[in-house]
């Protein structure tokens, strides 16, 4: 598998479980402390902290301590890198489809002028 | 369903929907696009049909690979039909929906592609074929954040 492929399968693997994907919902509105992102799940500190672990290491956000012992005052953020690569999974979806289209398009058109002459 | 889960594809034909239809379904060997990419055999192109409620590829050597039931047959006007890749398991299947609208020039065929929200994380489908490398990670649900992912990444 290319290694582009092995990211991907990251990205994607980091964003089965549910609460992950929430996380991400919410950091597309703008960077915000762990604190609040657990409490927005009503989930604890450490079981947020475990999830926001593993949306980190697979590139996936990114923190900044906000205070130097409160974990719960570290500011997430997206990272874009890994996006871009699902975007383009979309896009490749997109293109195979359009593709199709076009020749269904190109196909049609010989066969509507035929018919005429 | 939330309506992003889903990929949505159009073109304009110049032919009535009628027309448009009875090419898109009894001329799809013709237009249905070649290589493994577009058809389930990597070495082989075979003979695509909606046949007997079905979308079916038949082989020289007799097998009948078949890519789905067809849920909705309503000439001129919509067709609906399940689409799987050989790497699913026999349950997991994805949905096709060509929609047929008259238009000044003909017809808008407008093709939606959904249903990844129903494979399972650990489905087949991620051990996808080599050619098929966007089948490999069609099992993860993350097409809710496909909108608000395309805004951050700066298209659409």
């Amino acid at each position: 598998m290319p290694a582009a492929d092995v990211a991907l399968d990251r990205t994607l693997a980091a964003l089965a479980d549910p609460a992950r994907r929430r996380v991400i919902e919410l950091l597309l509105d703008g960077p915000k402390p762990a604190g609040e992102l657990a409490q927005a799940q009503g989930l604890s500190a450490p079981a947020m902290s475990r999830h926001l672990r593993v949306l980190r290491t697979r590139g996936l956000v990114a923190a900044e301590r906000g205070d130097p012992v409160d974990s719960r005052l570290h500011i997430y953020r997206l990272r874009r890198g890994p996006f871009k690569r699902l975007r383009s999974w979309l896009d490749d979806i997109e293109d195979y489809w359009q593709d199709q289209l076009s020749a269904f398009k190109a196909h049609a058109e010989r066969g509507a002028r035929g018919r005429r002459t | 369903m939330r309506p992003t889960d889903s990929v949505t594809v159009t073109t304009v034909v110049a032919l009535a929907p009628d027309a448009a239809f009875a090419v898109f379904t009894d001329e799809v060997d013709a237009w249905w696009r070649r290589g493994p990419r577009f058809r389930s055999r990597a070495t082989e192109d075979g003979t695509l049909a909606f046949t007997g409620g079905r979308l079916v590829e038949t082989f020289a050597d007799g097998e009948r690979y078949e890519v789905g039931r067809v849920l909705h047959w309503e000439p001129g006007a919509r067709l609906v039909f399940e689409w799987r890749d050989r790497s699913f398991a026999a349950t997991e299947s994805t949905e096709v929906e060509v929609r047929f609208v008259p238009d000044a020039r003909g017809t808008r065929v407008t093709l939606v592609h959904r249903g990844w929200d129903r494979l399972g994380p650990n489905h087949p489908g991620r051990r996808g074929a080599r050619g098929h490398a966007f089948l490999d990670v069609l099992g993860l649900w993350w097409a809710d954040l496909t909108v608000s992912l395309r805004a951050l990444t700066g298209r659409h």
